[in-house]
């Protein structure tokens, strides 16, 4: 592969920062349609997000040649290297939440064929309050805004917190009634997709401040999230 | 400039990456290996050390980006160099999720020790050995910047979504027979998948050694497709004597 000598790194920067906020857009997008398709139970919809999930790849691609074009230029100063490592890492968070949004989708054709299990609306919320902060932590990287981050980060525990309480419903449900098994665990993974997902957006979210500060946020991230400890399960069992 | 300090050259810095990602990759094993144990002989002991010694792979992550970005501050790496570079700065996380999987592993083993019955671990040893064993051979692959070795782990993929399909079949008749099983099934279910996530991260890491050596894609679509995302059991699976 070749390495075409690159004169102005900071126009390549900012080429490189389009292209995140591009592919960005495209991950929440993917979201939200994701969403969408699981909640209105549209197989139309899914395939569509399952077809669109390699422009993000495409688009990662692209940045890491950018990175590439950077590194490899003989003037570059350090921070002109860390925002290229903070892009790059950035790009493979958003492409698995591409994926994550692909994988959700495509669990709509198992729940078009199942009853249809009064979730929705806990979804939704989820689902509305991660695409939210995807947003938002693309607009603290564009603004270099190490607050604007450490805020969304602080939002995951309320991610968390949503997925737990989903986790029990779904449990609920299926414990009422057999049929509602199969549905259930697929929306349990499609939770736990939205979930990871808020995840991701919290790695960016430190990527974002350590672009600024040159280090990592200093105290440890607080795991709401204690669904894979559930032992459970008062009274439901019986 | 301390005079004494002799530049190593490019080669033995790019060596030291390499060792840094073989260790972690090593260390993943382990970790594999020990959640697993840990659910099969519901050894919580066990579980609680898998959940500490996660942090060790963290911390070589760290260096591993610490090292990649000395690398490329220092000099100007040519194109093959810097894919080296980028490869192992990319491998890093892939290989801290795995990490990550495991340690959620041996935390569901925790509470599965916990439940009020014993359920049936199933089929899931039998594929965790599969996906630590793709780990390892894309580990050598890396040291080896072997293309053909890689691929052969990246075709393995298929075998494993098969594997779990059956189990997520399996989890979900047990779940339909007896509603006690429900939530230790339901983290069964999440192990299996979290092992078959193992799986798609070794296969990741093979596209990505892949490309780091020859500079392309490694072709045609990945060989994927697990049918249980796409699932339905009924209950009168389930309770087949039952009627």
């Amino acid at each position: 592969m070749q390495t075409a000598q690159v004169h102005d790194v900071h126009a390549v920067l900012r080429t490189l920062d389009n292209l995140i906020a591009e592919m960005g857009g495209l991950a929440e997008a993917q979201l939200a349609a994701a969403i969408t398709a699981v909640v209105r139970r549209d197989a139309v919809l899914a395939a569509e997000i399952v077809q669109r999930d390699k422009q993000i790849d495409r688009l990662e691609l692209k940045i890491n040649q950018q990175v590439m074009r950077i590194a490899g230029a003989a003037r570059k100063d350090r921070a002109d290297l860390r925002a290229c490592i903070v892009a790059t890492k950035i790009a493979g968070q958003l492409e698995r939440i591409g994926d994550y949004a692909t994988n959700l989708a495509r669990r709509t054709e198992a729940l078009r064929q199942a009853p249809a299990v009064p979730a929705s609306h806990s979804i939704s919320r989820m689902g509305e309050l991660v695409q939210a902060m995807i947003q938002n932590v693309l607009d603290a990287y564009v603004a270099r805004d190490a607050a604007k981050a450490a805020d969304v980060r602080a939002r995951d525990v309320e991610v968390d917190r949503l997925h737990s309480s989903l986790f029990r419903e779904l449990l609920t449900y299926m414990m009422e009634d057999p049929r509602y098994i199969t549905p259930c665990t697929h929306l349990l993974f499609v939770a736990k997709n939205i979930e990871r997902i808020g995840d991701h957006v919290t790695n960016i979210a430190e990527g974002v401040y350590f672009l600024v500060h040159g280090a990592k946020p200093a105290e440890g991230r607080s795991k709401g999230d204690a669904t894979s400890l559930t032992v459970f399960p008062a009274g439901a069992a019986e | 400039m301390e005079k004494g300090h002799i530049v190593k050259s490019f080669d033995a810095e790019l060596a030291h990456l390499s060792e840094l990602i073989t260790r972690m990759g090593e260390l993943a094993v382990v970790q594999i290996d020990g959640s697993i144990r840990a659910l099969v002989r519901r050894d919580t002991a066990l579980a609680r050390k898998v959940v500490e010694d996660d942090a060790e792979i963290d911390a070589i992550e760290s260096e591993v980006d610490r090292f990649a970005l000395h690398l490329m501050a220092l000099r100007q790496p040519v194109a093959d160099d810097l894919r080296h570079a980028l490869a192992a700065l990319k491998i890093a996380p892939d290989i801290e999720r795995i990490g990550d999987y495991a340690k959620n592993i041996a935390k569901r083993a925790i509470a599965l020790d916990q439940a009020p019955i014993a359920t049936p671990v199933v089929t899931i040893p039998r594929m965790a050995q599969m996906v630590r064993d793709m780990v390892i051979d894309v580990m050598r692959a890396f040291a080896g910047n072997d293309v053909a070795a890689a691929r052969e782990v990246w075709e393995r993929d298929v075998e494993i979504d098969e594997t779990y399909d059956a189990i997520f079949r399996e989890l979900l008749t047990h779940m339909m027979e007896d509603p006690r099983r429900i939530t230790p099934c339901t983290h069964l279910l999440f192990i299996a998948k979290n092992i078959e996530r193992i799986g798609d991260l070794a296969t990741n890491i093979a596209e990505r050694i892949h490309f780091q050596v020859t500079g392309e894609l490694i072709g045609e679509e990945r060989p994927k497709l697990d049918q249980a995302s796409v699932m339905v059991v009924e209950p009168h699976e389930a309770g087949a004597g039952s009627g």
